[in-house]
């Protein structure tokens, strides 16, 4: 299978006031195409940071990064989003839906950034929406909704565009274990169909449902590797 | 590929629907700006129009007046009065000029006919008196040269005198007595008409009645056989267009100022000057209110910069959001000028639409003549949209340079 993530020594250096901090040191990861992979590590070990940059919301201060076969380490803002847009579907712990709009609208907003005409949106997005088992609701704005529900529009909105990478951070953190383990589910079956799935963690009953389980610890990968 | 132009309207518009109330307070500005541009522009270009009627109903623009002039000293010495020969002088010298009329006016008196009687001014008049004043005859004919030469008994009445003297019946052919003269009718004249600008007039709604109680009759008849006391008080010219006039007035005045020994003992005037002169006056004016209505412009465009500055700040995470999906530097910018344009646009639409409402009161209750034209239109939206353009670039400016980490950190 092709790598469809590879990082070789990433840096990332953030300024807090005067003094200089190192969130990433020199990280290499390689995920395949189609892997499901967590990604474990206590606050303060730089995942968010790895994170952000795997999901090109910034940018390494060092280092290559490589998506889908491209190189994005060198991208500039504009060139980012288009990735953002094509190859990247984000799933947040906050769901971070619009609240002004309805599920439908919500589910819309990446193909939009796409300059998809809006015939080829609805019937898009109302697949999806219809995949995620919330049909009968697209009229309804995200606070009708439960929480549980309303990670499921965010996954909606996220495998829209058919993505190259799912990228998940904490996305059970604020759903009970319930509502939790339906998504956990909805990400298996995803992982199942072939997609790829990142899920940046701390929940090892999460972890559990990867294939394999990054660790990462004070900027550098750990060597415990589960699924080596 | 970015969103385009009209998907940023698009989101603009359902962002301006979503807050109502901050949006209409933020227009108010707009409106009140874009309203007085409105209104100042209908009543300048009303009072332009009312100028130039009244230029055009008193001979038009090629008109050139020799008047006393009131601001010289007359305890210097010398009467601002012409003698029958000097104006035959000066008619001489003025070849070019399209027309040429020298007339006299008495105090009203009784014009008989019969046994009934009218109160009317008689004037003595050249034949070119109906191309000075632009008037025509409604029957007969008007005074010629012959008339002029031969100090012929002859009298056009106005278009009042004659309905008062002679009711339905043709007074041509017929004779009258003034001042114990008998005159023959040889013609009536057109009634003149103008509307009465700026509440009715206590005696007539017709701005020109005067003139229709006037009688005419040769300037050489009045000077030798019914008044030979008289003077001419000053005499009027046509140019052959409004350009020539400035010459023309030019000319006049060299004449005259020889004639009377340097001595400027008449004002000449032309009409076209005085309308630039006017036209001057009402620029200023009109200057001062456009600049009021510019500066309400310009504070409500700083109000909706803030308010579209705070806006962002409030919805920092859902920018956030939309970069995180794709959305460029360029779609986040468009977004949100878009809706400032959109915010300044439809302030430009309700200020044309009040300002229409208060150009209508003002034009019936002040009896101004207001005139609103499709041109202010388009000023205003163009205004409008310009001040949405300038004030939203700095709000947008912001929104886009959000970085996409941060804007989704924002609580």
């Amino acid at each position: 299978m092709a790598d469809i993530i590879w990082t070789k020594d990433l840096i990332k250096d953030y300024e807090l006031g005067k003094v200089k901090v190192r969130a990433l040191n020199g990280v290499d990861v390689t995920i395949e195409e189609g892997e499901f992979v967590a990604v474990m590590g206590p606050s303060g070990s730089g995942k968010s940071t790895l994170m952000h940059i795997l999901g090109c919301l910034d940018r390494p201060s060092a280092g290559e990064y490589h998506l889908d076969g491209v190189r994005v380490s060198e991208m500039d803002r504009n060139q980012l989003a288009v990735v953002r847009n094509r190859k990247i579907g984000f799933v947040f712990q906050s769901f971070n839906l619009l609240p002004h709009l309805n599920l439908l609208k919500n589910v819309e907003l990446p193909l939009m950034y796409a300059g998809l005409g809006q015939k080829n949106r609805t019937r898009k997005a109302r697949e999806v929406i219809e995949s995620v088992g919330l049909s009968d609701r697209w009229r309804h704005k995200p606070a009708e909704l439960s929480g549980g529900q309303r990670q499921r529009v965010a996954i909606a909105r996220a495998i829209v565009n058919n993505p190259a990478i799912l990228l998940a951070d904490e996305p059970t953190g604020n759903l009970d274990s319930q509502a939790g383990g339906d998504i956990l589910e909805i990400f298996s079956h995803l992982h199942r169909q072939g997609n790829t799935v990142i899920i940046v963690t701390h929940d090892q009953a999460v972890a559990g449902r990867a294939d394999r389980v990054i660790h990462i610890m004070d900027g550098r990968i750990g060597n415990g590797d589960l699924a080596g | 590929m970015a969103i385009s132009l009209a998907e940023s309207l698009q989101v603009g518009l359902s962002d301006i629907l979503l807050r109502k109330v901050r949006s209409v307070v933020t227009i108010i500005g707009i409106v009140l700006g874009v309203m007085s541009i409105m209104v100042v522009l209908a009543i300048v270009n009303g009072m332009n129009k009312s100028t130039l009627d009244w230029m055009g109903e008193r001979g038009g623009l090629t008109k050139v007046e020799v008047r006393r002039n009131w601001s010289y000293d007359f305890s210097r010495g010398g009467e601002a009065t012409f003698t029958l020969r000097e104006i035959r002088q000066i008619r001489a010298l003025v070849p070019e000029a399209a027309a040429f009329n020298a007339q006299s006016q008495l105090q009203p008196q009784e014009l008989q006919y019969g046994e009934s009687g009218f109160v009317c001014s008689l004037l003595g008049v050249y034949p070119d008196m109906i191309k000075v004043e632009d008037w025509a005859v409604a029957s007969g004919r008007f005074l010629n040269e012959q008339d002029v030469e031969n100090f012929n008994n002859a009298i056009v009445l106005g278009s009042t005198v004659a309905s008062e003297l002679f009711g339905q019946r043709s007074p041509l052919g017929e004779s009258v007595t003034f001042a114990g003269q008998r005159l023959v009718v040889v013609g009536v004249m057109e009634p003149k008409f103008m509307a009465n600008q700026g509440g009715g007039s206590a005696f007539s709604d017709n701005a020109l009645e005067y003139l229709n109680q006037r009688a005419f009759v040769p300037l050489s008849t009045l000077l030798s056989k019914i008044a030979p006391q008289e003077r001419i008080g000053g005499f009027d010219l046509q140019a052959k267009d409004p350009e020539a006039a400035r010459e023309l007035r030019r000319k006049v005045n060299d004449i005259v100022l020889n004639l009377k020994r340097g001595k400027a003992l008449f004002s000449v005037e032309s009409a076209q000057e005085q309308l630039e002169q006017i036209r001057r006056s009402t620029m200023i004016f009109s200057a001062v209110f456009v600049l009021i209505a510019v500066i309400s412009l310009l504070v409500g465009g700083i109000v909706i910069m803030n308010i579209m500055l705070a806006s962002i700040k409030e919805r920092t995470r859902e920018i956030g959001v939309r970069l995180a999906v794709g959305a460029r530097r360029r779609d986040i910018f468009l977004q949100f000028l878009m809706q400032t344009v959109l915010i300044t646009g439809l302030g430009g639409i309700l200020g044309i639409g009040s300002g229409f409402a208060v150009i209508n009161a003002v034009g019936s209750y002040l009896q101004l003549q207001v005139l609103a034209s499709a041109r202010m239109i388009w000023v205003a939206l163009l205004v409008s949209v310009g001040v949405g353009l300038i004030f939203g670039i700095l709000p947008a400016l912001r929104a886009s340079k959000l970085d996409p980490v941060r804007a989704l950190r924002e609580e």
